[in-house]
């Protein structure tokens, strides 16, 4: 299973990336990293994963606006947003635009897994 | 203008305990109080971030913190780089994390920005929103960092 991580932290994309390695998750292959959204994009219809992880406040493209784009090129594509936004209203906004789940930072290594699990399962 | 409400401020200090604790299970040892009118420089502590913020609120949510504390901190998330640039980095999305958090209270409205990281001194911080911040100091593993909240509501 290939996977775009999209995030504005560096310190963030590298965890999520190494956090996927996980033996309990099926193999996942990082295929691409971005900064914003339109790196995302960009990323998305070259490497074509099945999976992405979404921060949403980014420069140049907020998550969210990724998301309705990304869902639009790939209706199949499994979105889960992983934002410290903690609206009830955002959350909402982001499923609403196609994204299958939210994941709240700080998250431990244990509740990104088990969010994974719960998208690809 | 008001102070902030003690439930405002229980929002951010709940938010910077919440992210210790979720990144490397010991809680942080917090205490509040405001910022004095002839305090006209926020804290430097080595590495800042600085969450604007707009829509129905104004003002910024300040983060500042040591080297070490965040050295120990990228430890704790298995980061191997301690680069100055995974630093920063850091200590903008710890001021981000807590920003975004307090959405939960406070709503949708208030609206958050990309983090400003600076490194020394914080000298092109912008002048502050309020007469009186709120800054919360922030103990752990024998370090000291410090967040400064500095919204207010639109008129």
């Amino acid at each position: 299973m290939k996977l775009l991580i999209v995030d504005d932290s560096n310190v963030i994309r590298q965890r999520i990336a190494r956090t996927v390695a996980d033996p309990r998750l099926p193999a996942i292959e990082v295929v691409g990293m971005a900064r914003n959204g339109v790196a995302a994009i960009a990323m998305f219809n070259l490497h074509k994963p099945q999976l992405v992880t979404m921060d949403l406040t980014m420069p140049e493209m907020d998550g969210v606006q990724c998301t309705e784009r990304l869902t639009s090129i790939d209706p199949a594509a499994m979105i889960l947003v992983v934002s410290a936004l903690s609206d009830k209203a955002t959350a909402i906004k982001a499923l609403q635009k196609g994204a299958r789940g939210f994941l709240y930072k700080p998250f431990t290594d244990e509740q990104l897994i088990t969010a994974l699990l719960e998208l690809v399962s | 203008m008001s102070d902030l409400k003690e439930e405002e401020i229980r929002v951010f200090v709940d938010a910077v305990t919440h992210y210790f604790a979720q990144l490397t299970t010991d809680r942080p040892q917090v205490r509040g109080a405001y910022l004095g009118a002839g305090d006209v420089r926020p804290p430097s502590l080595g590495f800042s971030g600085l969450i604007p913020i707009s829509g129905g609120f104004q003002g910024s949510v300040y983060v500042s913190a040591p080297r070490a504390m965040l050295r120990h901190l990228l430890v704790a998330a298995q980061e191997s780089s301690q680069s100055d640039e995974n630093l920063l980095d850091l200590v903008g999305e710890v001021a981000n994390t807590i920003a975004g958090n307090a959405r939960r209270f406070f709503g949708e409205r208030m609206e958050i920005a990309v983090p400003v990281t600076i490194a020394g001194h914080a000298d092109t911080i912008r002048p502050r929103c309020r007469t009186r911040p709120y800054i919360i100091t922030v103990e752990w593993k024998g370090y000291t960092a410090q967040l400064v909240v500095d919204i207010d509501r639109k008129e």
